[in-house]
């Protein structure tokens, strides 16, 4: 179990105005859970993701992975980030294999599950190509089998699909789906958008800025039915998952005007 | 309701010639051809030499002709000149530079990266730096010959304080241009801070780290050239200097043609190291 226990983030500017990123959050991923963190920008999705990965320590609260304590970055969490970050002197294989030579697995090892892991993501046939050559959805697909590769327990993701274009987004969550029945890994990952949210989460959490913290959580099913129909278009168009978009939509524009009209 | 307009398809017209091929219309020099347009200026300037020097606008005592300057290569070539052959004068000065550029190169680096690095080594290291660098290297030469003597490693330690100061800057801002994005990505990735510094901060930098050994080339050759015209008897810079007592200016053009080409292939060597190394520079 993944536990985040009433964690609150302080910040300061470079102007010295103190902001309060993180109100009280809790939230427990189970083994195999898919969180989506669903937001508008400032909303402190982001700061908790940070505070999972081990970026950023927490001002109060705990944070707890399997019972032990997260307090710095560590290869059990796997992360994919929004700007990809893949390193442009190495290529793709060796991308994906840094962090096994980190650790000191053998070559031929790490080969063997590369090549495992490019499969897994459809790209077996760019395992020498560099990260220049990539079109974007492709390096994020190496950014997800890079965070795959040491076999992490968690996988967080910062808005990874969020600079794609519409047709490749989508392409990119159903490739997400198998990947994560495939490997039955723990998913965190956040979004601002409210149709991603949706066809993706086990269970999503709505959050609201200043201060940042959780004001709506749904479980849902979308996803395990995408898993056993393989149809995107008929859940994504179904009358449940519409109703439950333009619910989750009144709520976040609803926080916005009621801010709005108090200022 | 909706009206469909037009489905029917393009009806293919079979082409009686070679498409012309077009392309968006470019600004500015980058990415255009000028190897031809830099080799006839090259042959314009000698012409114009040539013709300068034949109808004697400059006396030939100051302006020697182009077949001038090639007969006392050849001679001096097959003769050598004051004292030492050619290729003795060559290699004192390639000796020199090179020699200062290893030195230069292998410490500047690393303290380079410190220095991005670690507020401790930043706060020490800055102040000799920022102190020495600016100064011409000339202005310490005298030092540096009372201190260390006539010999070479006062003008190797002379050129490894000229060269070392662009590449260590360079070093430092390649740190600078480190993102914490792919800091946090290796962190998450489990690399201790040595794999950090080495596999992440190094190749980062290295860029920025090549482009400071360029500039550190030109620094070195014009402070080695006037190091040598002060105290030495040996190199391109001493001969030049030699010459010019004896107003020989065809000896002066020979010295100047050599470190002109001594300088381009180093520059050279520089990019196509570049070309090998960071072939992602740019790009991402």
């Amino acid at each position: 179990m993944l536990k985040i226990e009433r964690a609150s983030v302080y910040f300061k500017t470079d102007q010295g105005r103190i902001v309060h990123a993180l109100d009280q959050v809790s939230l427990d991923i189970p083994e195999k859970g898919f969180v989506v963190a669903l937001g508008a920008s400032g909303c402190g999705k982001s700061t908790l993701l940070n505070a999972i990965a081990g970026f950023l320590p927490l001002s109060e609260g705990a944070i707890t992975l399997n019972g032990r304590s997260v307090s710095a970055p560590g290869s059990d969490r796997g992360v994919v980030f929004q700007k990809d970050t893949l390193f442009p002197w190495k290529n793709v294989t060796d991308n994906v294999a840094l962090g096994l030579k980190f650790a000191g697995v053998s070559k031929a090892e790490r080969t063997r599950r590369c090549e495992a892991l490019l499969d897994l993501v459809g790209l077996s046939d760019f395992a020498r190509a560099f990260p220049y050559e990539l079109s974007g959805g492709m390096r994020q697909r190496v950014g997800i089998a890079r965070a795959l590769a040491a076999d992490p327990d968690t996988l967080l993701m910062d808005e990874p699909f969020g600079a794609l274009d519409s047709m490749t987004r989508e392409q990119m969550q159903e490739l997400l789906v198998t990947v994560w029945k495939q490997t039955g890994k723990r998913v965190f990952f956040i979004t601002h958008s409210v149709e991603e949210a949706l066809f993706l989460g086990t269970q999503v959490i709505v959050m609201s800025p200043r201060p940042g913290r959780i004001v709506a959580r749904y479980n849902l099913d979308f996803v395990q039915r995408f898993a056993e129909t393989g149809d995107a278009r008929a859940i994504k168009t179904s009358s449940d998952f519409n109703d439950l978009r333009e619910d989750i939509r009144t709520l976040l524009h609803g926080g916005q005007d009621a801010r709005s009209a108090a200022e | 309701m909706t009206d469909i307009v037009e489905t029917a398809s393009v009806v293919a017209v079979p082409k009686a010639q070679e498409p012309r091929i077009v392309e968006m219309t470019r600004f500015g020099a980058s990415g255009s051809r000028t190897l031809a347009i830099s080799i006839l200026t090259g042959l314009l300037i000698i012409v114009a030499w040539w013709t300068a020097a034949r109808l004697a606008v400059v006396p030939r005592l100051f302006l020697p002709t182009p077949q001038d300057v090639l007969t006392q290569f050849r001679l001096i070539f097959n003769d050598g000149y004051a004292g030492a052959s050619l290729g003795e004068h060559i290699s004192a000065s390639l000796f020199r530079i090179l020699t200062a550029a290893a030195i230069a190169i292998t410490a500047a680096i690393p303290i380079g990266l410190l220095m991005g690095l670690s507020r401790w080594a930043k706060g020490i290291l800055d102040v000799p730096i920022e102190f020495y660098w600016p100064l011409p290297p000339l202005a310490y030469l005298p030092l540096m010959i009372i201190w260390l003597g006539i010999g070479e490693t006062s003008k190797v330690t002379l050129l490894v304080l000229a060269m070392f100061a662009p590449i260590c800057l360079s070093a430092q801002a390649g740190v600078r241009s480190l993102p914490i994005e792919r800091v946090n990505a290796a962190r998450s990735l489990g690399a201790s801070r040595l794999q950090l510094f080495r596999d992440i901060v190094f190749p980062t930098a290295l860029p920025e780290i090549l482009t400071g050994i360029r500039i550190a080339f030109g620094v070195g050759w014009s402070t080695l050239v006037a190091a040598e015209l002060i105290a030495s008897n040996r190199g391109i810079g001493y001969m030049i200097m030699s010459a010019s007592h004896f107003l020989a200016t065809d000896v002066v053009f020979v010295g100047i043609l050599i470190i002109a080409a001594c300088a381009f292939v180093f520059g050279l060597a520089v990019r196509l190291l570049e070309a090998l190394l960071v072939p992602w520079k740019g790009r991402l």
